[in-house]
């Protein structure tokens, strides 16, 4: 999550093809994606997809360093294969299933700024639901700088470690209260920031 | 734990879709009861919640696969209604950094709102009798965690006749397929009984890691509780209620 700052930089300052192409058929692109991984159920198919979706990765030159995005999803695929009882072919589909689907939407979002995509989304989706998708996004940026800090001070108490468990936990959670309680005083500012420059139930994005 | 961690294309149509409906008729439902203003005042703070559940899923805990939902105490701060819709934006968040699949969204939606609704419940209930923060957030906290991961199983457990299906079909193109029909259908049987689709070693993988995490969830909710008390008693709502 840290990385998200660093994908919105990419999506901002990159200058591929993709980058250029118009966000609709990137989400267009994006739900074709979504269709195969539903409806491919040949391994063979979804290799297919997986190398086309990985060329594009490397021609669109995105740094190896959120190729690690795409590949993290795994953890959570390796504990399902338990139910297949190790079928081969089933846990190839399920990590082929699950590479493509990260692929696919690191590349969207290493490609397109995300007030792109929440523009997109408020055309079809509720504007209070888009509104609130938006300052979550806003608000993990807000959180992340109060994480930074509190990470300096979590340090000097300890931070975390496994021979004291009891105490890396409460310094952990003292992290999370400090967190959120930051996170509530920011929101109260937010509100009355955005109440004075006019807000009513909906952001507008540039170009509307 | 409680989150369905599955790519898309895993779950069969009718389950997914099913999920889809229900969540957006929930929230449709629940925004009804909702004044405009009051939603709007509320927004960033929503906001705020949802973006601290989502830092909390980034944090994971390797060796047992579990992450910090943050759920329970968002829900106790939002209350049952905005928290349906915090789960809402937090699973697509997530699902967009390839966390848990797309398809999935409104069932993991149905399964996180329900452990914050729970968690809020049983937190107002217990806090009522018993008067105190530490046993009310960890039993609030421990019993809105295990039944969310119970309806999770449930959940996973709904799609087996796809999954056998997605097994099978790869046996019957390869090694079967020179079979005659009655033999392939004897060993699909066979197959079967082997138990190859088994979700008693699913459960068992998942319970004792589940009661680990319910656990450590559980600490961690009521030690930020008890700062959260310590430093803004006003954000729990407690005072009216307390002795």
């Amino acid at each position: 999550m840290i990385q998200l700052s660093y994908l919105d930089y990419l999506a901002i300052e990159g200058k591929s093809f993709l980058h250029r192409l118009s966000p609709r058929w990137k989400v267009i692109g994006m739900l074709l994606v979504l269709s195969g991984i539903v409806i491919l159920r040949n391994l063979s198919e979804l290799l297919l997809l997986y190398g086309i979706l990985l060329s594009l990765f490397f021609v669109c030159r995105l740094p190896l360093r959120i190729f690690s995005l795409t590949l993290y999803p795994l953890i959570f695929a390796i504990l399902f294969i338990f139910i297949s009882g190790f079928q081969v072919h089933f846990i190839l589909l399920i990590f082929l299933k699950v590479l493509c689907g990260a692929t696919g939407v690191v590349l969207l979002l290493a490609t397109t700024p995300y007030p792109s995509i929440f523009r997109l989304l408020g055309r079809v989706l509720p504007s209070f639901f888009v509104t609130a998708l938006f300052l979550t996004y806003r608000s993990i940026f807000i959180l992340l700088n109060v994480l930074e800090e509190t990470q300096h001070a979590l340090y000097l108490r300890g931070g975390f470690q496994w021979r004291h468990p009891w105490r890396s936990l409460t310094n952990i959670s003292n992290a999370f209260g400090h967190l959120i309680i930051k996170g509530i005083e920011a929101s109260e500012k937010m509100y009355e920031s955005m109440t004075l420059r006019g807000f009513k139930n909906r952001i507008h994005y540039r170009g509307e | 734990m409680s989150h369905i961690h599955l790519p898309d294309g895993i779950l069969p149509v009718w389950l997914w879709v099913s999920g889809w409906v229900i969540a957006i008729l929930v929230g449709t439902i629940l925004l009804k009861f909702f004044k405009k203003e009051d939603l709007n005042r509320r927004l960033p703070l929503l906001g705020m919640m949802s973006a601290a559940m989502v830092l909390g899923a980034a944090v994971e805990i390797v060796p047992i696969a579990y992450h910090i939902n943050l759920t329970v105490i968002s829900g106790i701060l939002l209350g049952p209604s905005l928290i349906f819709i915090a789960t809402l934006v937090v699973n697509l968040i997530l699902a967009l950094f390839g966390h848990g699949g797309i398809t999935v969204i409104g069932l993991n939606t149905l399964i996180l709102s329900m452990e914050g609704i729970l968690g809020y419940l049983f937190f107002r209930l217990l806090w009522k009798t018993l008067k105190r923060l530490t046993p009310a957030t960890f039993i609030a906290t421990f019993f809105a965690l295990s039944l969310s991961t119970f309806s999770m199983i449930g959940v996973v457990g709904l799609g087996i006749p796809h999954y056998e299906e997605l097994i099978h079909q790869e046996k019957e193109k390869g090694i079967f397929e020179f079979k005659l029909l009655g033999e392939k259908g004897d060993e699909h049987g066979k197959a079967k009984e082997k138990g190859e689709i088994n979700l008693k070693r699913f459960v068992a993988i998942v319970l004792p890691l589940g009661f680990l995490g319910w656990i450590l969830e559980g600490i961690i909710t009521t030690l930020i509780m008890k700062y959260i008390h310590r430093l803004r008693p006003d954000l729990l709502r407690l005072e009216k209620e307390a002795v």
